[in-house]
This record gives structure tokens, sequence and C-alpha cells, in this order.
């Protein structure tokens, strides 16, 4: 374009200003060509995430069935969620789930970032060894410990019986309620860390040597440089790891789907698995909806917090 | 050819949207897709499949069979049925035809036919497939829901198979402590209901009043079956019971330590499948009964075809097909006695009478029920089900829960179920 | 003798940073490792009480593979999975990198709630979309084929680049592009040539980030598709291995195993560039 404008100019050719010139003009102007960058992302969003979602609220207020349309019911569903114990519990282990989980994420994410930031030897094979729980597909690693939590083949009680560490048959670790939240805890988080631990790592990694150098000045112990300097210049990146890590624990599915289906009674139920089972398999479309959405101010609430939070820092 | 449909689907998608995407493929065969599970037994499907080819070949078009695991099939169905395509049949479980009463052909005509040409269709397999609007699904097979027990172990304890549910307690309770408990699942999974409500049966209790509206838990009859699953649970099982999925109890006879589940005959037939020295030890007796009778409450599954199909003739023909003697009678020796058929006429199978260990499994049928009896089955019994209400309520009470605060928040769960049903439109 | 001490306490802190790190190892690894062993056990000693679990005792098979590879379409379900994967992501990177760039670099009107909406997109729960998705994807005749995951596993990977992106945008020195429009260059040719290249670790990451998220997608992928010949290879194997109440151990955690392994070159090639390009998204974001 450029370059033709100007065999057109070096020619004798007077530039008219015309259409293509006029419509580069208009394009280059900051507001339209904003616009227009943003334009297939928010028609995508839109189509394929708003308007599911604008539909997702209507099921809720409505008594619909799968695949039959029912009458509008106002609050009816969300009232009848919310008198229902089964849900009340849901969102006590939704909490009792993600707080416990982040609270080990972040603390032992932190840890193993510092850890991994000495200049070790093998430190990519390292790196990539802490990475492999989150690279690999989570429907198919929760099998694996499935089948490591086997009532009557799991490897952890079979190692702790022969450490004498506890009497056989030892815990049943999908079956009693406090066993089962930790079981599901333990592999959220052993499928989280690594994304903590790179994260924090990335943000390890950018700090300025020179901070430290002043503070070894100082005469400062290494636990004194880490409250001091790295903990106060990490807290942005940890702000957003913990933000993702939120949604992505509260929204969890898979890990409980697999290892308990909500049980031993309703004990593990997150929302999401809550949901399915009221919405899919029970065919109340309007209540699984209505479940579903309570996630989402929750949501919400800790989300627009954090950013908050981000956004002063 | 597939490649160049689908671009052709996609470019038309995007494209003029609905209109053109939906222009019939002329130069193609037709195609009948059936939606199935993945079959406990694999042989089974492939004996399917094949019969799916042979009808294919015969009529000029191709039958496509997709399966995948049955836990997943709900959240499939559940799309098909929202956005109102997808395969053309659907194999459906229990309360699935009442589920999807508004959106499955009704298929009287059919049922009729292929009920009257082989000596009718036993009740309960029929039950589960008579909505008030008409047969929604086409019975196809029920699995028998026996004793299954470790002949060493009871040969050891001096038992014989137990008759009653009570007789199981008394035997459980010298099995554990010889090393070998028996088991019955008290959690999230489908197994725990199957039992749950056949021991319901037998001693005299219900989950739903036979108008199939009014909750009908608390009774004493409901508080005995809860005190005998407490006592089982604590003299005669092992925690584990309480983690089970489908297949633990499975894992659990087959691994030589358990002598008694309630389970089809799956474990048997993967033993032996997988030569498994064990095969030998396991034998199966009719499900025990009680003071109320003797009472089984097997899977029931059926054919259901959709609305929106548009082959529905083709489907209807095909499922003519799989209902011939020949061919019925072929799928059921390749599921090695696991398929039950749902015709009088087919039960005869000599498949049963020829293994010892089978041969009383027939007989189950004489007294099984859809879940949900007394109550004709409805839309409430499967999320009854699929909230696992009766497998929680013994759960609170084995971890201590008194058994009548547990009866009260199953009878108000049940309430639940019931309270927003399905309206048929 | 002074550097012999210090040599000695170098050494002696560098063991004491491998022996911290290995109960992080032995967590991160160990079901994999029981995941391999499994694999190549006969399914007489896996479902032996009196065996060890760690190790093999009778002799290591390979049938759980055979199975893996003759029986099911293992193949093309990593195929299906590669391209889904490949095509989404980078339709993707490309609407983010031109979203990123409008809400971090321009100004105008409403540039600020646009940002919060996109990013609060990644809020909806896949769980309460995909009822009503499956309805637009048969609208737009999708439904069954590959394309149908191609085209809406964006919804979740846009928002996330996106902001990743936008972080990564905001390092860039805003003097380098205003020189590059001074000197006429268009604003896309400024984006392109002079912005692009100097975002490569954070593009790079976040097409990491969304190459994982499509190869682990679940529910989508069960739903919209229900060919075996069109199926991802994470719903293929949970599909078609499990067998109500018989699971196939063995062939499962192969499968578990071998579809992990294009994920994993993956993040070998690329993880210093994934940890660079994290620094600054996230940092700046």
């Amino acid at each position: 374009m450029a370059v033709g404008q100007r065999v057109l100019e070096s020619a004798g050719f007077r530039q008219e200003p015309g259409r293509l010139t006029r419509l580069r003009a208009w394009w280059e102007q900051e507001h339209v060509f904003g616009y227009g960058l943003i334009t297939p992302a928010l028609v995508l969003l839109v189509c394929l995430v708003a308007y599911p979602f604008g539909m997702a609220i209507y099921f809720s207020l409505s008594d619909y069935w799968v695949g039959s349309p029912g009458a509008f019911v106002g609050l009816n569903n969300y009232r009848e969620i919310l008198s229902n114990d089964v849900f009340r519990q849901t969102v006590q282990n939704s909490f009792v789930f993600t707080a416990i989980a982040l609270g080990f994420k972040t603390v032992l994410g932190i840890w193993l970032a510092l850890l991994l930031a000495r200049n070790l030897r093998f430190k990519r094979l390292l790196r990539g060894a802490i990475l492999l729980p989150w690279v690999i597909p989570t429907a198919l690693s929760v099998l694996g410990w499935w089948w490591m939590f086997d009532s009557l083949y799991s490897v952890v009680n079979w190692t702790a019986i022969r450490l004498h560490l506890i009497t056989a048959p030892g815990p049943n670790w999908l079956g009693q309620t406090a066993y089962a939240m930790t079981a599901v805890i333990v592999v959220n988080v052993w499928r989280g860390l690594p994304f903590f631990a790179i994260t924090v790592l990335a943000g390890l990694v950018s700090i300025p040597r020179e901070f430290y150098e002043a503070a070894e000045v100082d005469g400062a112990s290494s636990w004194q440089r880490f409250w001091t300097v790295t903990l106060p210049l990490l807290k942005p990146v940890l702000a957003v790891v913990i933000l993702f890590s939120t949604i992505f624990t509260f929204g969890d599915f898979n890990i409980v789907y697999v290892l308990t289906r909500g049980g031993p009674v309703n004990t593990t139920h997150l929302f999401a698995t809550y949901a399915y089972q009221i919405g899919l398999q029970g065919g109340n479309l309007g209540q699984g909806a209505a479940i579903s959405l309570f996630l989402f101010p929750m949501l919400f609430a800790v989300v627009f917090l954090q950013l908050r939070y981000i956004r002063k820092e | 050819m597939q490649t160049r449909r689908q671009f052709f689907r996609v470019t038309a998608g995007a494209g003029a949207g609905l209109a053109l995407a939906q222009a019939p493929a002329l130069a193609q065969k037709r195609e009948l897709t059936f939606f199935s599970w993945n079959h406990f037994v694999p042989a089974s499907d492939d004996e399917l499949r094949k019969q799916a080819e042979a009808f294919g070949k015969a009529n000029n078009c191709t039958v496509r069979v997709d399966t995948v695991a049955h836990l997943q099939m709900p959240a499939k169905i559940a799309a098909e049925a929202q956005s109102q395509s997808g395969h053309d049949m659907l194999r459906t479980a229990s309360a699935d035809t009442f589920l999807y009463e508004n959106l499955l052909v009704t298929l009287d005509d059919l049922v009729d036919k292929l009920g009257k040409a082989a000596g009718g269709w036993y009740p309960f397999a029929a039950e589960m497939n008579q909505t008030k609007s008409g047969w929604k699904g086409v019975p196809w097979f029920w699995v028998s829901f026996p004793g299954t027990y470790n002949m060493a172990h009871y040969k050891k304890a001096g038992f014989e198979p137990p008759k009653t549910w009570d007789e199981l307690l008394k035997q459980g309770k010298v099995l554990k402590k010889q090393g070998n408990p028996v088991g019955i699942p008290i959690s999230h999974c489908s197994d725990a209901h199957s039992t749950y409500w056949s021991v319901a049966w037998s001693m005299g209790a219900k989950v739903l009043e036979p108008d199939g509206k009014t909750p009908g838990i608390k009774s004493e009859k409901t508080e005995r079956v809860i005190e005998w699953y407490k006592e089982l649970y604590r003299d005669a099982m092992e925690p584990e019971v309480l983690s089970w999925d489908d297949a633990g109890n499975n894992r659990f006879i087959l691994s030589g330590k358990g002598s008694w589940i309630h389970n089809p005959i799956s474990p048997y037939n993967s033993a032996l499948a997988n030569k498994q020295p064990i095969a030998d030890d396991i034998n199966h007796h009719n499900s025990p009964g009680g003071p109320a009778g003797q009472h089984s409450a097997p899977p029931i599954l059926g054919l259901g075809i959709w609305k929106f199909s548009k082959n529905v003739e083709l489907a209807k023909e095909f499922i003519t097909y799989l209902f011939r003697k020949e061919n019925f009678d072929a799928w059921i020796v390749a599921s090695n006695a696991f398929n039950h058929p749902p015709l009088k006429h087919f039960a005869d199978h000599p498949i049963w009478a020829r293994n010892p260990k089978f041969a009383m499994l027939p007989k189950e049928a004489e007294f099984a029920h859809p879940r949900g009896w007394p109550a004709h089955p409805n839309d409430a019994v499967q999320r009854i089900d699929d909230n696992y209400i009766m497998a929680d309520m013994v759960a609170k009470a084995v971890n201590g829960m008194p058994a009548k605060r547990a009866m009260e928040w199953a009878e108000e769960q049940v309430a639940r179920a019931v309270k927003g049903q399905l309206k048929v439109s | 003798m002074a550097t012999a001490a210090s040599a000695r306490a170098k050494r002696w802190a560098a063991a004491r940073s491998y022996g911290n790190l290995a109960p992080f190892l032995f967590f991160a690894l160990f079901p994999f490792y029981f995941m391999l062993v499994t694999s190549f056990k006969s399914n007489a000693e896996l479902y032996n009480l009196k065996s060890v679990p760690f190790w093999i005792q009778t002799g290591a098979i390979t049938d759980h593979y055979g199975y893996l590879f003759q029986r099911t379409e293992f193949f093309t379900w990593i195929k299906n999975s590669v391209i889904i994967s490949v095509v989404a992501t980078s339709a993707s990177l490309v609407i983010a990198i031109l979203a990123g760039y409008s809400l971090a670099r321009l100004r105008y009107r409403g540039v600020a709630s646009f940002g919060t909406a996109v990013f609060i997109t990644y809020l909806v729960p896949p769980t309460l979309l995909f009822l009503p998705l499956s309805q637009v994807v048969v609208r737009l005749g999708l439904s069954d084929s590959i394309w149908a995951l191609i085209v809406t596993y964006p919804t979740f990977l846009v928002p996330f680049s996106t902001w990743l992106l936008m972080g990564y945008f905001r390092t860039v020195p805003r003097e380098v592009e205003e020189c590059a429009l001074v000197d006429g260059a268009s604003r896309m040719q400024t984006l392109v040539k002079i912005v692009l290249p100097m975002a490569v670790p954070g593009i790079v990451c976040a097409a990491l980030f969304g190459f994982t998220l499509c190869w682990n997608e679940f529910i989508y992928a069960l739903t919209f598709v229900s060919q075996s010949s069109q199926k991802t290879a994470v719903v293929g194997v949970t599909a078609d291995l499990i067998r109500g109440d018989i699971y196939y151990w063995g062939s499962l955690m192969a499968g578990a195993i071998l579809a992990s392994v294009p994920t994993v070159i993956v993040y070998v090639f690329f993880l210093d560039y994934y940890v660079s390009g994290l620094t600054a998204g996230a940092v700046k974001g």
C-alpha cells in the first residue's frame, strides 16, 4: 500500500484523497483500531459464552427440564436449593476444599519456588519434573490416584502398614468423611502446586539481585531476607496466582467426580459435581443451573477483591 | 468423504447457518446411529456391532454403534435431548424413559408385535418402559442381581448360601471373624441402590407410596432395614464398603478376601475371561428374601428412539432385527449369560441350564420389580437413585445418626425429588 | 583453606537443596511411576493382595499396550487431540493478541470495561455452559465433528491468553512503538513487526497454557462428539476403557501415560519461555 502510493506519486499522479486512503486514515484512528482489534474476541465471547450463559440464567429461573422447557418460576429454584441441606453441605465443602487446598498450595508453592530458584545442576530437568502433574490430563491422572486410594489395593496403606505406621487395614481414604476430603485435597494440591510454584518462580527470577545484596550488607538472615525482601516483592505475582488458583479450585469437577462422586454422604460434593448430579443425571436443569450459578457471585466477589488489590499494588 | 462432508458442514454452518447445514446428503447411504454403553462384558458389544453390520448390509444402510462408559452417558444424553440432535436411538436405563418422556417416540405397535411373537414381556421390564403417554422404550434386557459367594470360604465356615438377609447377617458375623467379610456398598454407586431396594422390599419397607407421589419411608419396617444394615456393617463388613464404586465389590470378591457380594455375574465372567483361578471358587445363588418375601431390583435396560430422529422407521426395523430369536440368542451367548431377555420365550435359552452356576439366574425374573415399586416407576425414581438418597440414609445411620433422624432426612429428600416432577406435554 | 571451606559449604548447601526438593519430587512423580508400573503388570499380579505394589515381580508384560493399540483407535484419538489443540490454540492466540494489544495499549472509550468483561467470561463454569452451548454447536452445524471442539475451546482460551498478553504488551516500552508510528508504519505494522517480536515469550507461554488446557479438556469433548473416530485422547481412553464394574486398569494407565507424552514433549522444549513469559505477564497483569 505505502509502496504503491510512492510509485504512483513518483509517476506524477497527483494523489486524490481516494477511498482507500480515507479508509486507511479512518482505520488508523486510535479508537477505531482499538475497537477493530477487540471485535473478534467480543464476537466469540458474546456468541459462545454470554449467550449460553444468558440461557443458563433463564433455565435457573424456570421449571426447565432437560429438553423440556417449562414455565417461568422466578426465584423458586434458588429458594428450593437454599432450603436443601445437601446444598448447604456442598457450599461448606466448597469453602473448606478451596481454603485448605489454596493454603497448602500457597505455602508449599512458595517454598518449592525458592528451592527451584537456586542455581542447581539439572535445574531444567528438576523444573520439568515438578511441572508434570500440571501438564498431564486430570481426567487420566486422577484415575491413577484413585487406584492408589483403592480400599483394597491402596499403595498408601500398604506402605504405611509395612512401615508399622498404622495397623491394617488402615484408613478408608474415599469412604470416611475426613479422609475423603483429605484425599481430594491432596490430589488437588498435587495437581495445582506446579502452576503455583512455576509462576512464583517466574516472579522470583525477576527480583533484581541488588535488593538481596543490600539486605545482605545489612546482615539480615535468610529468613529476614525472605520476609523483608522476597515476600513483599512477590505480592503482585502471588495475588495473580492465587486469583487463578481460586478459580480452578472452586470450580473443580473431575477430581471429585472420579474419586468420590460427592460421597461419602455428600461430604465432598462441590458446586460442579452437585449441579451435575441434579441437573443432568436427575434431569432438573433449572435447579442444576441455579446451583452452578451460585458459584458465579462467589467467584465474582473473590475475584473483585483480588483484582482491586492487584490494581492498588 | 467424511472430511468433505464435514467441510461442507462447517462452511455451511459459518455461512448460511441452519438451512444449508441441514441440506440432505443425497449421495449418501442412510446412516442409523445408536448410542449405547460399554457393555460390562465386552464380547456382547462385539456381537451387537456384528449384527448391526449385517443389518446394514441387508438394508442398504450403515448402522453406527457408539458406546461410552456408563457413567458418562447421562451428560451425553442430556446434551442430545437439549440440542435436539444426535443419535437416532439410545440405550435407556432405569427411568430414562420417564425423564425423556416428551422426547422419545411412542413404540406401542412395535412393543406389541415383538411381545406377541415371543410369549409376552415380563411385567417388571414392561413397567419400566410404560409411561402415561405410551411405551417409550422397548425393554432390551435386564441384569440378574444374584448373591455371589466364594464357595471355599463358605465351606470352611460350614454354611450353605443364605436364603434370607437375616441369615446373611448371621453368616457374615462368622465369616468376618474368619477373615472373609461380606460386602454390600453403602456409597455413591448404583450397586448400592440395587441392593437397598431388594433388602427394603424383602423386609416390607418401601420408599414411595403406590401413588408415586407420597414418600413412604418413615416406618418401623424401614427402621428395621436400617438396623439390619448397621449390624451388618459393624459385625460382618469392613469400612471399605463406604467408598466403593460399582467396581469395588467386584474387586473385593476377585481378590479372594470377600466371601459374599450382591452383584451381577460380571466378576465371575471377568475371572473366566482373565483365567483367574478364583473363578472356580465363585458361585451364585438367588437374591435373598425376608419376612415380606423375596424381591429383587435388577437393572433394566431399554431401547428408545428420539423424536428428532429422521430414521424412526429404520430404527424400528433394526430393533425388530435385534429381537429375532437367532440374533438375540447369539447376543445372550456373547455376553455369557449376562444379558437376560425381557421376553418370556427367549428366557429358556440353554446357556443358563447348562452351567450349574447360572441355572438359578432366570428365576430372578419371578420376583423382580422396577425401582419405585409398589409405585409405578416415574422420573422421581431416577432422582432418588441419582441423588443416592437411600444409600446416604444408610450411610448416615451407620456413621452414628439415629435411625429416626436418618429416615426423616431421607423422607425430606424424597419429597424434594417428587416435588418438581417433569410436566408431560 | 578458606576456599576449601567455602566450597564445602557450597556443596553442603546444594545437598540441602536437593534434600529439600526430594519430597516434592517424590510427591510429583510417584503417581506416574506407579501408573507406569501398573501398566506393565499382569492382571494376576495386579489383583494379588500379597504382591508388592511398587515393582513388577512376575515379569513385565506389554499386553495392556497391545490392547490399547489393537482394540481401540488410540492413534486416531491422539491425532484428533493434536489437531484440535493446535488449531484451537493458534486461532485463540490470534484473537487474543489483537484483543490484548487493544486493551493494553490503545485508548478509547470503554476499554477498561471491555477488559473486565473479557476476564469475567473466564469465571463462567463449563459445567454450566455445556448444555446451552451444545445447542449453539448444533445450530452451527458442527455437532459430532472435531470442529465442534475447535470452535468452542477458544471460549476458555481467549480470556486467559488475552489477560496474559495484556500484561506482556505493557512491558514493551511505548517509545519503541511511537518511533515506528512516527516513521510512517501503520498501526498494524507496528503491532506485527515491532511489538510481537518483543512479546515472544509471552506468546509462547500463552500457547503452552492453551495447548495444555485443550489437551486436558473433558466435558465438551465428551458431549459434543460421539463417534470413536472423532474423540480426543482423554475422552477416548476413559470412555472406551472403563467398562462398567470392570476396569481395565493396565490399559487405562497405559493410555494415560501415552496420552500425556505429547504435552510433556512440548513443555520440555519451551520450559524456559514458559517461565519468562509468566514473569512479565503475571507481574504486570
